[in-house]
């Protein structure tokens, strides 16, 4: 059964699970690029990425639009804006979604059963 | 050509304050003020008091920029999908049609005017370089309060069970990764049959072990279960070996 609150949105660990954003946050540490909706390109290392597909890089290199290029040391890249997410030829992409899915998972466990020690923030999923 | 309004600052919910900070909106320098990074807006306000908001939902991304080449000072760079309208407020107003031809086509259609775009670049130039993390990592929060509200996906009530862990690598009978194949015990030699039921046999107690512990899961919870194998308890594994000389042969 999925798990919802009481405002009936679903909690950002059940969009994690439902969804292939699940995948992308097995990209963390990797360099990738990034296509944006308007045509540009980020290529650097995933810092972060959220249930709402928000990503952050860092040591990008920044191709917009027009095609100029420019450096910026850490990007933040709205979902809404993310066209492409590359992944990388060397990933499993279903090994990599497994064993997201197995932390998520065994994180909901402890909690299950360490509820006076949960953590306030779930760090994969915000 | 942008007409500052005169906006009050927002008051709750301010993550981050710069003062000293320069706004360079579409190249155009607009003088030197505080940058307000707060829950509900960014808000930029010049040492009169005017200023402009941007509200989260029209930013398309923000950056942290120390590429001298690209312009000469350090400074947080924020793209806004809206074009700044000196007819309207100083809100930003996003591309009418943008939200009809969503109506009407794919979302990566968008007849083009997507493409195009309606885009203004914000340079924020803080006197305090330092200052340019907390300004951006305050910007990262506040963005992520601020969803997409037309995603449909995040909307939708998501059916079937939660993934668990322990159900799919354990199972409750169906294990996939065990050979069950008539033919594949058939195969088996009598000691492949005694290493058959003698690990069978440890797999029962190990199992019959995680329920007798006191309802705390050991500390292996962090990310070491890499090969799927959950062994409780020293003695299971201490027990694997145990005889393992014998079997090296028959591997």
């Amino acid at each position: 059964m999925s798990t919802c609150p009481s405002d009936s949105r679903p909690t950002l660990r059940t969009i994690v699970e439902n969804s292939l954003v699940v995948l992308l946050q097995g990209l963390h540490g990797q360099v990738t690029t990034v296509d944006l909706r308007d045509e540009s390109t980020a290529r650097g290392r995933v810092v972060n990425v959220d249930a709402y597909m928000n990503v952050r890089l860092a040591d990008v290199l920044f191709r917009d639009r027009r095609g100029r290029v420019s450096r910026l040391e850490d990007l933040f890249i709205t979902g809404r804006n993310v066209r492409y997410v590359h992944i990388p030829d060397n990933l499993d992409i279903t090994d990599t979604i497994e064993k997201q899915l197995g932390k998520i998972s065994r994180m909901r466990n402890y909690e299950t059963k360490n509820p006076q020690s949960q953590p306030k923030t779930c760090k994969i999923c915000t | 050509m942008v007409v500052l309004k005169s906006v009050s600052p927002p008051t709750d919910g301010v993550r981050h304050e710069q003062a000293e900070t320069s706004a360079i909106l579409d190249g155009k320098g607009l003088g030197c003020g505080t940058l307000y990074v707060a829950e509900t807006r960014l808000s930029w306000f010049d040492g009169t008091g005017m200023g402009f908001s941007l509200e989260y939902p029209t930013i398309g991304l923000h950056a942290i920029s120390r590429d001298l080449g690209t312009y000469p000072q350090e400074h947080l760079y924020v793209m806004v999908n809206a074009k700044l309208n000196d007819e309207n407020d100083a809100e930003m107003r996003e591309n009418a049609e943008d939200e009809e031809d969503e109506d009407a086509s794919d979302d990566d259609g968008g007849a083009g005017d997507d493409e195009e775009g309606v885009i203004s670049e914000i340079r924020f130039v803080p006197s305090d370089k330092a200052a340019l993390e907390p300004m951006f990592s305050a910007m990262c929060e506040c963005q992520a309060l601020h969803p997409d509200p037309d995603d449909e996906d995040s909307e939708n009530d998501f059916e079937g069970e939660e993934y668990d862990v322990e159900e799919a690598e354990h199972g409750r009978g169906d294990i996939p990764s065990f050979y069950t194949c008539e033919e594949g015990l058939s195969s088996l030699n009598s000691e492949g049959e005694a290493t058959l039921s003698r690990l069978e046999g440890m797999l029962a107690r190990s199992v019959a072990q995680q329920f007798h512990m006191a309802g705390v899961r050991t500390d292996n919870t962090g990310g070491d279960f890499e090969d799927g194998m959950d062994v409780e308890g020293g003695s299971a594994e201490a027990g694997q070996f145990e005889d393992a000389d014998a079997d090296v042969d028959h591997w």
